[in-house]
């Protein structure tokens, strides 16, 4: 056997790297400004900046409840100075505001729906799959729309679905004269599943991953065909992922702008569509206020609701049942 | 109850009907022969073990044989037919696995009843069944349990059932007890054993312990390097192993090198070591001699030894206190320095020997095997 010398014999001592020395450095003066004795407040004193920041945001809450309080007077377009609940009257009452209500609501629960039936066998392919090419051929495709962003992807849409473009090129072929595939509900919700895909599919991955290839193996060996075995093991073990998944998907849906303002053109308007009107072309702030707490207060009640019914431990977040 | 299930399996069980039969099965992974030529017949209701050190190809072959993976040549048929002529669902292997595989999002029960919903049992009977099943595995009460309440030993025995419960032709297990500590695992393992033979299923165990393979079994494979290095039963393996490496691998064997002589023993420099050999080899080849530790007998004088057809003088290297026993590591000189492992727990003589002490080993003709080294 070789013989393996002391720590201390001179043939083991050689000069520190510069770089260690700097690391040494370093640490020393992280010790005098930051000493061991302040450890408990580390984990404090990391989340304070996202502290701030969340802070931040309720403090322009706070700012936003109070100018919903306020109707725009009409005759010097200012504020008025008393208390007043009418702008939320208004919402109320407004058929109109009921229909963009509605309407967000019901095609954040489609895009839900049909994002997370496309992106479920595509992030359990993309988990699955043997074949390191088919892999990175779909993480490629995933990743290419995050880098063209919202607006210019919805552009893009129009392009394709206009009366001129690649669809109704194609339909042309099979003898369908041109139809309006642009500016109604169906092209809204076809625009915001194309944007959320991606989205889901990332969140979904980590969950599918996170079951056992040997726990699919067992449900076919014990008798369970494909159908069956994704029905009554994939999805039920996927669940914390489906849930995170339609979550993040169902609220930035319910909030989105670009998708209802290109692609529904003016028809198919959104609340944040609706807030953005008041904003910046009414300039009636205490309406637009009213209507943006109405939409934190929407999508609060659907997020508490489905947390509350599936549980904060189906989010990953090691809660209890 | 399960008396039931018995008595039906031993009425159609004919005996020496052949379930299993693997020939020249091969499994070539790009270059690394997993399993390599690989065939063997197991009969209907026995309790096969396949035994060998870690990547020996043991798993591989259990997926194979499992349907869950493609031989690159060979045949494997159960009750006669291949494996693969019914997709993995349409088969009726009951499986096992390593890391046992429950349904983390079911209960016990709900474990153990899906295989019948997926076969397409009769719901009315499904409850019963499940009752009866978990009261096999001794689980009768914890149903309603969610797999992270019960304790390992509990699951393994929900896996055992969730297998079991729709009477499969076949029982694959994938080193189920390896995860397990030493009381538990010894005490499942005569838990298989008990279980198998109420239900008489045919069932191929995989295991690299090898203490396992002799309880459970009827019947072992060793398997190395891909290879089938013997089949036979428990006591005949550990008796008659067929090479150097069975012998190796079962027991605590001491080795020693040297030639054949014509009369089939072995020379060792001057000395002829009487042995009894293993296989055919010609006078005068390079052969290797094996001989376990429990055989060898240990005494200070010669003449205390009492009746060995062999008997040699060598001194003590080492003392290995074992608890029920104690080992000894013995050079002999006479040849050539090999050293002998040696078991003694004669109750008055603990701590007899010690490091230096010049002692006299004895054997049997019998016990010490001559192989021609491996091949
Ligand atoms: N999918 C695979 N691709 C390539 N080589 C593989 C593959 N699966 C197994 N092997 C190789 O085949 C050999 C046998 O593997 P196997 O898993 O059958 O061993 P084992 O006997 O079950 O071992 P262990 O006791 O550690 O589970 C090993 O050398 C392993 O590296
Ligand atoms: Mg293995």
């Amino acid at each position: 056997m070789p013989e393996i010398p002391s720590k201390d014999d001179p043939r083991t001592t050689f000069r520190y790297p510069l770089r260690w020395r700097i690391m040494d450095a370093l640490n020393n003066g992280l010790d005098r400004f930051w000493p061991a004795r302040m450890s408990p407040y580390t984990g404090w004193a990391l989340i304070m900046p996202a502290l701030l920041l969340v802070g931040l945001l309720v403090l322009g809450l706070f700012e936003m409840a109070e100018s919903s309080l306020h109707t725009l007077d009409r005759a010097t377009f200012l504020p008025s100075e008393a208390y007043t609940l009418e702008n939320y009257q208004t919402v109320i009452e407004s058929a109109t505001y009921g229909r963009v209500v509605t309407r967000s609501v019901f095609a954040a629960g489609l895009t839900v729906f049909f994002t997370l039936l496309l992106a479920l066998p595509y992030a359990y392919i993309m988990v699955r799959t043997t074949s390191s090419v088919v892999r990175k051929t779909l993480l490629v495709v995933l990743f290419l729309p995050f880098f063209i962003g919202q607006v210019v992807r919805a552009y893009g849409l129009l392009i394709i679905l206009g009366t001129t473009g690649v669809a109704n090129n194609a339909l042309g072929l099979v003898g369908i004269e041109p139809i309006r595939l642009l500016f109604n509900f169906p092209a809204v919700v076809f625009g915001l599943v194309q944007y959320m895909l991606p989205f889901a599919v990332l969140m979904l991955a980590p969950a599918l991953t996170a079951i056992p290839r040997e726990t699919e193996t067992a449900a076919s060996s014990l008798g369970a065909n494909w159908l069956q075995s994704f029905r009554h093991v994939v999805i039920p073990m996927a669940k914390p992922g489906l849930i995170g998944a339609g979550l993040v998907v169902g609220t930035l849906a319910l909030t989105d702008f670009a998708m209802p303002a290109m692609l529904g053109g003016g028809s198919q308007d959104f609340i944040a569509n609706a807030i953005y009107d008041q904003f910046f072309r009414t300039a009636d702030q205490g309406l637009g206020a009213a209507l943006a707490l109405l939409l934190v207060v929407l999508g609060s009640v659907i997020v508490g609701v489905v947390i509350s019914i599936f549980g904060a431990g189906t989010l990953g977040m090691g809660g209890k049942k | 109850m399960t008396n039931q299930i018995a008595a039906q399996n031993s009425a159609t069980q004919s005996p020496r009907e052949v379930a299993v039969r693997a020939s020249h099965v091969t499994m070539d992974f790009g270059g690394v022969l997993a399993v390599n030529d690989a065939s063997f017949e197991l009969e209907k209701g026995r309790f096969l073990t396949i035994l060998g050190p870690s990547g020996s190809g043991k798993t591989t072959l259990l997926r194979m044989i499992a349907g869950f993976q493609k031989q690159t040549a060979g045949e494997i048929t159960i009750n006669g037919k291949p494996v693969d002529a019914a997709p993995p669902h349409r088969r009726s292997i009951g499986m096992v696995f390593q890391k046992l595989a429950l349904f983390p999002h079911m209960t016990a029960a709900e474990n153990v009843a899906f295989p019948l919903k997926m076969r397409r049992f009769n719901p009315r009977q499904i409850a019963g069944r499940v009752d009866q099943f978990l009261d096999l595995v001794k689980l009768g009460g914890y149903g309603n349990r969610r797999i992270n309440e019960l304790s390992g030993g509990q699951q393994q025995r929900v896996a055992i059932a969730r297998a079991l419960v729709f009477e499969p032709d076949l029982l694959l297990l994938d080193e189920p007890l390896a995860a397990l500590d030493v009381k538990l695992r010894e005490e499942m393992q005569l838990e298989f054993r008990r279980i198998q033979h109420e239900l008489g299923v045919t069932t191929i165990n995989v295991t690299h312990d090898q203490r396992e393979a002799l309880v459970v079994s009827d019947n072992i494979i060793v398997m190395d390097g891909g290879r089938i290095q013997q089949q036979a039963e428990p006591v005949e393996l550990y008796r008659a192993p067929e090479n150097p490496f069975v012998a190796g691998f079962l027991g605590l064997s001491s080795f020693v090198e040297g030639t054949a002589t014509a009369d089939g023993n072995m020379q060792v420099g001057d000395l002829v070591v009487q042995g009894e050999p293993a296989d055919d080899f010609a006078a005068g080849t390079k052969v290797l001699a094996a001989i376990r530790a429990e055989q060898i007998r240990l005494a200070g004088t010669r003449e205390a030894l009492g009746n060995c057809d062999m008997k040699l003088e060598g001194r003590v290297s080492d003392t290995i206190f074992e608890g029920e026993r104690q080992m000894y590591v013995v050079e002999v000189g006479a040849l050539s320095g090999a050293t002998f492992r040696v078991y003694h727990h004669d109750p008055d003589s603990f701590g007899l020997f010690h490091v230096g002490d010049t002692v006299a080993l004895g054997w049997n003709r019998r016990d010490l095997k001559i192989f021609s080294p491996a091949a």
